[in-house]
């Protein structure tokens, strides 16, 4: 048990995770990857309401651990091929960290939301389904 | 003896079978999901609201100075207009007219302004981000109330009572500032306005008794508005857009109703309140909010306009719509059956959706609208007599 735990710690105190960590302070949310990136984000509130504004925090990092840059958020419901009536705006505070302030769903169902995040030259989208009932 | 006592015993056992049979009508099943949904159409009422971009909202003096001012015609160009001329409590806060009726005839109906207070956007086309905001619109707009930019500042100012009441609302006395004074005006209307709370309906009674269990309260709902219901929420997904306990979601929608005015004159909706938004000096961007941690300026900042903007309106909430009418933005539409009717009929063509459209032809039974109607009919209710207003000042 003992093993696990020491392990877990070397890794948390890896210099390189250091430099972007996926640290969101609440437990709770959700975390995205591909090949190249990494990302952990929750909302803010925690619950999200049909109808209510709420913001995204973020964490984007690359696979090798550095800060990773957030482009631009957005979201869709795929089934009725709309998007969201706000455009969110995103403010960025260092070390990879990112907040998307403006989001609203304003309608139960499945949002698909996307994450446009670039590190150097290479840039990707990164999608997360929610559902809303 | 004996024999006259066990008739009148019998009797009474009839009696009171017959009398449980006319309260009690079966229950439908209600699904754990059902119940879950239908529970999201409550509690009601909600409590009270304040617009933190309103010092005076959700205050006694700030909703006795709007209650007044609300039927106060001399903040009319005219002298004959107010408020309460078009939003009458006796119809609803509206006035049972197909189009709204100023010194002209405009284009869109007047809308109730019951539950008005919970909403985020104001007019059918979401041009006000304020309840307040919205109000300046028709004491300014002239083919309405026409007052012009002085016309409440000079009745503050002028009017003993009135000044009275400012003071009492605001802290302090009537200024020389009329661009303020009208501001305050609108707020005060606001405050008033946000009192207005539709009154608990049948289906709330349901709706509580289906969410705590209590099957005997539950069945005395209507079937007719059960199975209803059950549409509302299930094929018909009336809830997506007619959703929480005000039955809206308040944004906007296109339901398939004409763009067309006059010939060669459309209504773009939404996509033209957007714009007027933008540019009104009003708006919660504005210096007059009074919210300073600007925490209720997101919906405004971040709104787009897009050009699925077009031809989409407000959807309105559904409490007491059985006892307004005519329906839709611009009235087209007489009764709560012809809205019914639009929706099972409503042509897909001219709803060009990419996806799955959000509003299809329902193509109900004659059953299955009388259902529909029957459950709509079930959140009306008769609202309570009004209390005179008080006194503004000694």
């Amino acid at each position: 048990m003992k093993l696990p735990a020491a392990l877990l710690g070397l890794l948390l105190a890896t210099p390189a995770w250091a430099d972007c960590p996926l640290d969101l302070g609440r437990g709770t949310g959700w975390v995205l990857f591909s090949d190249h990136y990494l990302m952990a984000f929750r909302s803010d509130p925690l619950r999200i309401e049909v109808g209510e504004p709420f913001a995204l925090v973020l964490n984007v990092c690359t696979k090798s651990g550095a800060p990773a840059e957030l482009l631009a958020v957005d979201a869709q419901m795929p089934e009725h091929r709309h998007l969201m009536n706000y455009r969110p705006s995103i403010v960025a505070r260092g070390d990879g960290r990112f907040r998307a302030e403006g989001m609203l769903f304003h309608m139960p169902g499945r949002w698909e939301v996307s994450f446009d995040v670039r590190a150097g030259e290479e840039s990707e989208r990164l999608t997360h389904d929610i559902i809303l009932k | 003896m004996t024999r006259l006592l066990l008739l009148a015993s019998m009797l009474a056992s009839l009696l009171s079978v017959w009398a449980g049979s006319a309260w009690s009508q079966p229950l439908l099943d209600w699904s754990p999901e059902e119940i879950r949904t239908v529970g999201q159409h409550g509690p009601w009422p909600p409590p009270p609201v304040r617009d933190p971009s309103n010092r005076v909202s959700g205050t006694a003096a700030g909703v006795a100075l709007g209650e007044r001012l609300f039927s106060e015609a001399r903040l009319s160009g005219d002298g004959r207009m107010s408020c309460a001329t078009c939003h009458q409590a006796g119809r609803e806060w509206s006035d049972g007219l197909a189009k709204a009726r100023g010194s002209v005839e405009l284009d869109r109906r007047t809308p109730s302004l019951w539950n008005i207070g919970y909403l985020h956007w104001f007019g059918w086309d979401g041009a006000g981000d304020s309840l307040w905001a919205q109000s300046i619109r028709p004491l300014l707009d002239p083919r309405e109330m026409n007052g012009g930019p002085t016309r409440a500042a000079e009745l503050l100012r002028g009017d003993a009572t009135l000044a009275c009441g400012y003071e009492k609302a605001f802290g302090r006395k009537p200024g020389a500032d009329d661009e303020q004074l009208m501001v305050d005006t609108a707020k005060a209307l606001a405050a008033f306005q946000a009192t207005l709370v539709s009154p608990r309906a049948p289906f709330d009674d349901f709706r509580d008794a289906l969410v705590a269990g209590d099957r005997d309260v539950a069945a005395r709902y209507p079937v007719a508005a059960q199975r209803g219901l059950k549409l509302f929420i299930g094929t018909a997904n009336c809830n997506l857009c007619h959703l929480g306990p005000r039955f809206t979601s308040g944004e906007f929608g296109d339901i398939g109703i004409p763009f067309f005015v006059r010939p060669g004159e459309v209504d773009p909706g939404r996509l033209a309140g957007l714009g007027r938004l933008v540019v009104n000096p009003f708006n919660l961007l504005g210096k007059y909010n009074d919210d300073e941690t600007g925490n209720n300026t997101r919906r405004t900042r971040h709104v787009q306009r897009q050009h699925t903007n077009f031809g989409e309106f407000r959807v309105p909430g559904l409490r007491q719509v059985g006892r307004g009418g005519p329906y839709m933005h611009n009235g087209s539409v007489p009764t709560l059956e012809d809205v019914v009717k639009h929706y099972s009929e409503v042509s897909p063509d001219r709803l060009h959706s990419d996806g799955v459209p959000l509003v299809r032809p329902l193509a109900l039974t004659t059953e299955q609208s009388a259902d529909l109607v029957a459950f709509l009919r079930s959140l009306d209710a008769e609202p309570p007599v009004r209390p005179a207003p008080p006194a503004l000042c000694p």
